[in-house]
This record gives structure tokens, C-alpha cells and sequence, in this order.
């Protein structure tokens, strides 16, 4: 199970170099936050993984919204 | 091998049903919900894409939803429980609350997962199923085509609205 995170999150990283625009980037960044936080709980099962795998969730996303609206405040380019 | 194959594969698209029909009922394709995701969707309708799913898949980027509310409850039962999937629910609302958003998406994402986690794992299936299941839901919205998943999600949003 933890292969299939591991994969995802690989697939999603050469999608966000592959990918030209920087906004369009963020989908893929999604995804691979998505496989390494599951990765995060097969790597380490104890109950405080769920509170570093949802930190690290949170976190990336808050990153992922402070660049896109960054990028939106500077005129979507 | 063949068996958990299966359950993965099930785990699967009762993840992509469960968060889909969740975010469409709290209205995530009705506009971005901050200048992020506006932004976000507002680029993949530039590429063909339908403006209304580009702004669900901008509101996922930004703020933790039913998604994010699935995977950290498959999470937590799989680590404690279903203690860990009410625990994942108060993470999740604590993580909306962070990035500027009501939390209803995510919040009750994570508490409708845990009950159909628990109610799976009493017919066979396991927790981990589920974490591998919601990571191939989100590729199959996020990481395929930005274009055809904004047209799909779209097409639910008309149907709902």
C-alpha cells in the first residue's frame, strides 16, 4: 500500500516539473501532498503520525495557497 | 494478492463518490474561494478547461476538503481507531481554519468517512485500503487531465445546480 503512495507522489513530483505554468503546477503538488501524507502514516503507524501526516498536509496546502494567491495578486502570471 | 487488488480498487471509488458528492453538496464549484484558487481555476478554463471545475480543483488546492478529510480519516482509523478518525476530523477543522475557510467540506468529510471506514472494515476491508483508495481518487481528479476532470466536475455541478 505504501508502494502505491510512494508511486503517486513520485508520478505527481515529474508531473510539476513537466508542467509549464506555474498555477497549473499546483494540482499535481496536490497530489503528491495526498501520497506522501499517507505515506508519512504506512512509513511510522503509531497514533501521533496522524498529527505530523495532518501537519504536514495543512501546512503544504497553506504553501500552495500562498502561492497561487501570490501569483493572483500579481496578475496571474 | 488478487483479493486486496480488489479492495483497493472498491476502496477506491467509494473515496471518489464519497468526496466528490461532498464538496458538489457544499458548493465548492460555485466560485474560488479565495484569489488562489480563483486564480487557479481561472487558468484551467484558459486551457479548454470548464471555469466551475477549475475553481473546485483551485478550492482543493487551497484549503483542506472532503478529500483531504478522507485521507486523514482512513489515516487515523488505520493508526488509532475510530478515535483517530474524530481526532482527524478536529485536525482537519483546526487545518480550514488556518487557510481562511469555513471548514464544512472538510469537517464533515472526515466524519462520513470515518462511519463508512468503520462500517467497511466490518465486511473485510481495511483502513489502509481506504488511505490507498483516497490517494488514487485525488490522481484520478488531479494529476490526469486538468481539462477533462474541471469538464467532469462541471458536468455534476450543472446536475446540482
Amino acid at each position: 500500500m505504501g508502494a502505491i503512495c510512494l508511486i503517486i507522489a513520485l508520478y505527481g513530483a515529474i508531473r510539476i516539473v513537466l508542467e509549464r505554468e506555474t498555477l497549473l503546477k499546483l494540482p499535481f503538488v496536490n497530489v503528491m501532498n495526498f501520497g506522501i501524507a499517507g505515506l508519512i502514516v504506512f512509513i511510522l503507524p503509531h497514533p501521533l503520525t496522524l498529527v505530523a501526516a495532518a501537519a504536514y498536509f495543512v501546512g503544504s496546502t497553506l504553501e500552495a495557497n500562498a502561492i497561487a494567491s501570490a501569483i493572483a495578486r500579481r496578475g496571474g502570471k | 494478492m488478487l483479493e486486496e487488488f480488489g479492495r483497493i480498487v472498491v476502496a477506491t471509488v467509494i473515496a471518489w463518490v464519497l468526496f466528490l458528492s461532498l464538496d458538489i453538496y457544499w458548493r465548492l464549484p460555485r466560485r474560488g474561494g479565495v484569489s488562489g484558487a480563483d486564480a487557479i481555476g481561472k487558468a484551467i478554463a484558459e486551457r479548454g478547461g470548464d471555469q466551475h471545475g477549475g475553481w473546485m480543483m483551485g478550492n482543493i488546492v487551497c484549503s483542506p476538503d472532503a478529500s483531504a478529510g478522507t485521507l486523514l480519516a482512513a489515516c487515523g482509523v488505520f493508526v488509532a481507531g475510530i478515535p483517530g478518525g474524530i481526532a482527524a476530523a478536529i485536525l482537519v477543522y483546526i487545518g480550514n481554519r488556518i487557510c481562511h475557510d469555513k471548514g464544512y467540506a472538510g469537517t464533515s468529510g472526515a466524519l462520513i468517512a470515518t462511519i463508512v471506514i468503520a462500517g467497511f472494515m466490518q465486511i473485510g476491508f481495511f483502513a489502509s485500503d481506504f488511505i490507498a483508495g483516497m490517494v488514487l481518487a485525488i490522481l484520478t481528479i488531479q494529476g490526469i487531465s486538468h481539462t477533462h476532470a474541471s469538464r467532469l466536475i462541471g458536468y455534476f455541478w450543472r446536475w446540482r445546480a
